[in-house]
């Protein structure tokens, strides 16, 4: 049996988890403790099976007011995509204006997620 | 010189400045004006391109920018004035503004003033970081100002002074966009910044962090070579013999930030030395009658949904002022730091309506409670799985526990 | 032979405050001069590592150069700042005694000072020491009235820009890395295979003025370079100085005689120290030394709080003795006997600075030695501007020249109030440098508390808008201190 150690961050408690993995190539997650509440162990076991997160970025705007509009991802992608999903991020440009929310790429690099602006920025 | 008068002036336009001016429009005052140095509202936001703000507010992770985008909807909806690319150059006692922008300087008057000013970064030079003097040390925010909103890359080699929040996110912009981060030095034993930003920004991507260390020298004549690091002792100095040269073209620095009251000491208001921030009471105003504090030019925070909630308090302060209500209900109740305490604001209260005491604790510890005691009497107590320096605590204070209460001390137990 | 086309009646190589002075001094003259300056901009060097203090000349002994030219440079500031738009207060100094041998020592001083020429000098009790300086320590002081405060930077691009007005040719980022002679005179090589040709020579290269000595097969002299490093308080502490106060020189004395000094702009300095150094251009800070100022500076300074060092720096000065011998040796400003036409000015320490415009007449009077020297009608002897910053102005007069020019009513530089006008100034310098630190020493933008965390993305806007800057253009101080890597994201770059 293997044990990882995590902080948990679904609330500002933080507590220390342990979690508990079957030994081999897929581990299962056997137990989780030291949780306080119940979202903890759903979080740790998503979190050393397969850690999820949003990432936040900049694309090249042509013809805004600024040169980049900010953006990132709608929902959380894998933690091993995320260069792939840099990738596609620094491949575009888009032409201003753009609003906040505007979908830049779907699903980039085959992940269940849109690529949104997170500001406006105007035409020049 | 023109001059103009306002019932409520708003210096700055962040998310502090934007709550407190809708807040005083929401309190029926209609003569309410907002000014901002930058060419658009919005403030620091801006350039804080991460998500995670607004979980408390709107039950949302946004990124800086969508937050700062829901104050300024807010603001234009209730088509509030703003002058924009304008600065306040100083103030008086008397509550009188000098401000410039491209279209003139003048004089603007005001019934009362909330000061929203945000702050600074503690620099390389203010720490005294010994050795060279070459380009490529920058401020983190700084850094994060030209990556994000200019579209200009600072370096390609980084090393990281400070565990603070900003440190790490650079530390994590850098990496994503083809920088390397050699790794994060701390001065202190712990981290200065939250767990779940040490997982994200530095575990995920194979950035070390290293505690009790600290740059003890730059290198590079023109632009930055490496630099010296050093574990040190419990007392923060260097431990000669532990010296080593990482190599890097950049330094970022995560020192601290200090509240930019240079205004607020120009007209002679009162600064507390824990927090470099204005001496407030319950209605977050100044030693100065009529004007008001709130957001990171009070005290520096970490959730901005706190600087929202704050900055709506002082909007509502300044009007209650304005109509002669907050007047001499002497707040003649200090508030101290206590026993494992390192500030708490206001430092003095009225106790004539409930209130929010805001504070940071000296060190981390788990399993724990902040009590408010007016001598031996308990007057409000917070229980807390978990209490860190990095993340504020907040404690709601009802006005009939304070109960003629003479002075309140806020302790660690 | 390689084209030489660059010839002049007389070339001086280092633009430091006395090579610019000689510029000056010169090009009130019908004659072609030349400043070649190895760094980018000039002033790169001692004259802008120091404390700005102009001496009145009570310390140096009678009959030495140094004393002469302390004072008559001392006299000639006053009209000299004024036309150039420098910042000049003469605050004066008290020179403190603890003990009776202080005390001795303070009228020692005021004999050598008079005997130097000095005005005004003056044994004070308490009560003249207190109307001076409120609270100041001691039982005695030597009040000098003449002593007083410039901006060392500030002077020495005047300097430059007023004789580049007056048609003095500046060759920046120029190193002499030879000079050969010839019957007309020199010719004086760069590392870029340039050639100056100059009949008179003028060595003004400060920390390096032994090394063109060597290369005119003159070895008599060495520099050993002694660092001075300082800090810098902020602003809020302005006020806290009325007057200079040193301590009274004492034999062998303990610790660095570390004292503070205000500066023009309304900034204390603590410092500086002394330690010898083996490179002359190692301007680093150690933490030794900068651990000592702090100490230093919250014994002199009771209200100081460590959130009031803005900054630390240091200055190296061209001392002519190593450490193990000690003591000073005179300033040497010859015309040389053995190379015609050559004038060498080594080893221009304290009071290099106040000296300057002195050194510059005795500089002026060898030259008509060698070349005939006709004024010219049209010597401008004025520099356009005013002394003060925007900052500095009255509320009248900022909302005049803000309805005037609207650059002047935005904010670059925060801290430091510097408006948008004053950084385009500076970036349009007359002698064309483009560095940031260029435009730092000329508007003062970034010299404030934050250093530039609020200014430089606004310096950078400005410089890449109106001025078509790109990433690769933005250097610190010289052609390998690029601020920058690039873009983050390349391709049509949108202008803001």
């Amino acid at each position: 049996m293997k044990t990882k150690e995590l902080v948990c961050i679904v609330c500002p408690n933080g507590c220390g988890l342990e979690v508990h993995l079957s030994e081999g190539e897929s581990p299962e997650v056997l137990e989780v403790t030291g949780n306080l509440c119940d979202k903890g162990p759903g979080w740790a076991e998503q979190e050393v099976l397969n850690p999820m997160r949003t990432i936040a970025s900049s694309v090249l705007v042509q013809g805004g007011v600024f040169p980049l509009v900010s953006v990132r991802t709608d929902a959380p992608i894998p933690l091993g995509k995320i260069f792939d999903v840099m990738r596609e991020i620094k491949a575009l440009a888009v032409d201003a204006p753009v609003r906040i929310g505007d979908r830049l790429i779907e699903g980039p690099a085959g992940t269940d997620c849109a690529v949104v602006a997170t500001r406006h920025v105007e035409r020049a | 010189m023109d001059e103009t008068r306002r019932d409520v002036v708003v210096v700055g336009g962040g998310p502090a400045g934007l709550s407190a001016a809708v807040a005083a429009r929401r309190s029926g005052c209609r003569d309410v004006l907002l000014i901002e140095r930058d060419r658009i509202l919005g403030g620091i936001l801006n350039q804080c391109i991460h998500d995670g703000f607004g979980l408390h507010r709107f039950g949302e992770a946004l990124t800086g920018p969508e937050y700062a985008q829901r104050h300024i909807d807010e603001f234009q909806d209730l088509g509030l004035d703003a002058m924009l690319g304008t600065i306040v150059l100083s103030m008086d006692r008397g509550r009188n503004l000098y401000v410039s922008s491209r279209k003139g300087f003048t004089k603007v008057s005001a019934g009362a003033v909330v000061l929203a000013m945000g702050c600074r970064e503690r620099t390389a030079g203010a720490i005294g970081v010994p050795g060279t003097r070459p380009a490529g040390v920058y401020t983190a925010g700084a850094a994060q100002n030209l990556i994000n909103l200019q579209n200009i890359m600072v370096g390609r080699r980084v090393v990281v002074l400070g565990s603070g929040d900003i440190g790490l996110i650079m530390a994590r912009r850098m990496t994503l966009e083809g920088a390397r981060v050699e790794a994060v030095f701390e001065i202190l034993p712990y981290a200065s910044g939250l767990p779940r930003n040490i997982q994200q920004c530095l575990n995920d991507y194979g950035i070390p962090l290293h505690l009790s260390t600290t740059v003890t020298s730059i290198h590079g004549k023109e632009r930055v070579s490496g630099v010296s690091v050093a574990r040190v002792d419990e007392n923060r100095r260097p431990i000669p013999g532990t010296e080593r040269l990482v190599p890097c073209d950049t330094l970022l620095l995560s020192v601290g930030l200090i509240p930019e009251n240079e205004l607020s000491s120009g007209a002679r208001v009162e600064l507390a030395p824990r927090t470099n921030g204005a001496l407030v009471d319950d209605g977050y105003m100044t030693t100065i009658p009529g004007v008001f504090s709130c957001g990171n030019v009070l005290h520096v925070h970490d959730l901005v949904d706190h600087v929202s909630e704050e900055a709506e308090r002082a909007g509502e302060s300044a009007v209650r002022y304005l109509d002669g209500g907050t007047a001499p209900v002497e707040p003649a109740v200090p508030v101290t730091a206590g026993r494992g305490v390192g500030y708490v604001l206001p430092q003095r209260v009225s106790g004539a309506r409930d209130f929010v005491l805001s504070l940071r604790v000296t060190e981390p510890s788990r399993d724990r409670a902040v009590w408010v005691r007016d001598g031996e009497r308990k007057v409000a107590r917070k229980k807390m799985v978990r209490l860190h320096p990095a993340e504020m605590v907040r404690i709601q204070v009802k006005a009939d526990k304070m109960q003629g209460a003479g002075r309140l001390e806020v302790v660690v137990e | 032979m390689a084209e030489s086309t660059n010839r002049f009646d007389v070339v001086i190589i280092g633009a430091g405050v006395v090579g610019n002075a000689v510029a000056r001094e010169l090009s009130r003259y019908d004659l072609g001069v030349a400043v070649i300056e190895k760094e980018l901009d000039v002033s790169m060097g001692t004259s802008s590592r120091n404390s700005g203090v102009l001496h009145s000349g009570i310390h140096y002994k009678p009959g030495t150069l140094r004393a002469r030219v302390n004072v008559l440079g001392n006299e000639m500031m006053k009209d000299l700042c004024r036309d150039l738009k420098v910042k000049i207060q003469y605050i004066g100094k008290l020179t403190v005694a603890q003990d009776e041998t202080d005390v001795e020592t303070l009228h020692r001083l005021k004999e050598q000072g008079e005997a130097n020429g000095v005005p005004g000098l003056e044994i004070l009790d308490r009560d003249g020491m207190e109307k001076r300086q409120p609270g100041v320590g001691g039982i005695r002081a030597l009040w000098s009235p003449t002593t007083g405060i410039v901006c060392p930077y500030g002077l020495t691009i005047a300097l430059a820009e007023n004789a580049h007005a007056n048609g003095v040719e500046f060759f920046l980022g120029r190193e002499v890395t030879g000079v050969d002679r010839d019957g007309e005179g020199f010719q004086v090589k760069t590392a870029a295979g340039e050639i100056f040709q100059a009949k008179v020579l003028v060595n003004a290269a400060g920390l390096f003025s032994d090394r063109i000595c060597g290369m005119l097969g003159i070895h008599e002299y060495r520099i050993y370079p002694c660092r001075g490093e300082y800090l810098i308080l902020d602003k809020r502490l302005q006020g806290s100085l009325s007057v200079l106060v040193y301590p009274a020189p004492r034999k062998g004395g303990s610790g660095l005689g570390i004292h503070l000094t205000n500066t023009v702009d309304g900034n204390i300095l603590i410092g500086p120290s002394n330690e010898y150094v083996d490179e002359a251009d190692d301007t680093a800070c150690t933490a030794e030394i900068m651990a000592q100022l702090k100490k230093e500076g919250h014994e002199l300074l009771p209200g100081l709080s460590a959130s009031d060092f803005i900054r630390s720096f240091s200055g190296l000065r061209a001392k002519q003795v190593p450490p193990e011998v000690g003591g000073f040796k005179d300033f040497v400003i010859e015309k040389r006997e053995d190379v015609p036409g050559f004038i060498n000015l080594v080893g221009i320490e304290s009071p290099g600075l106040t000296s300057s415009p002195a050194i510059a007449v005795m500089v002026r009077e060898f030259v008509s030695d060698l070349v005939p020297l006709n004024e010219k009608k049209d010597f401008i002897s004025e520099r356009p501007g005013r002394a003060e910053t925007f900052a500095e102005l009255s509320p009248e007069e900022k909302a005049d020249l803000v309805a005037e020019n609207p650059d002047y009513g935005e904010i670059v530089c925060r801290c430091e109030q510097v408006t948008r006008k004053e950084v385009q100034d500076a970036v349009q310098n007359p002698l064309g440098v483009r560095t940031i630190a260029a435009i730092k020493y000329r508007s003062r933008a970034m010299m404030g508390r934050c250093q530039g965390g609020f200014c430089l993305p606004r310096i950078v806007q400005i410089l890449e808008g109106d001025f078509g800057y790109r990433p690769e253009d933005f250097l610190l101080f010289s052609g390998n201190s690029r601020l920058f890597e690039g873009r983050v994201r390349e391709g049509l770059h949108a202008d803001g």
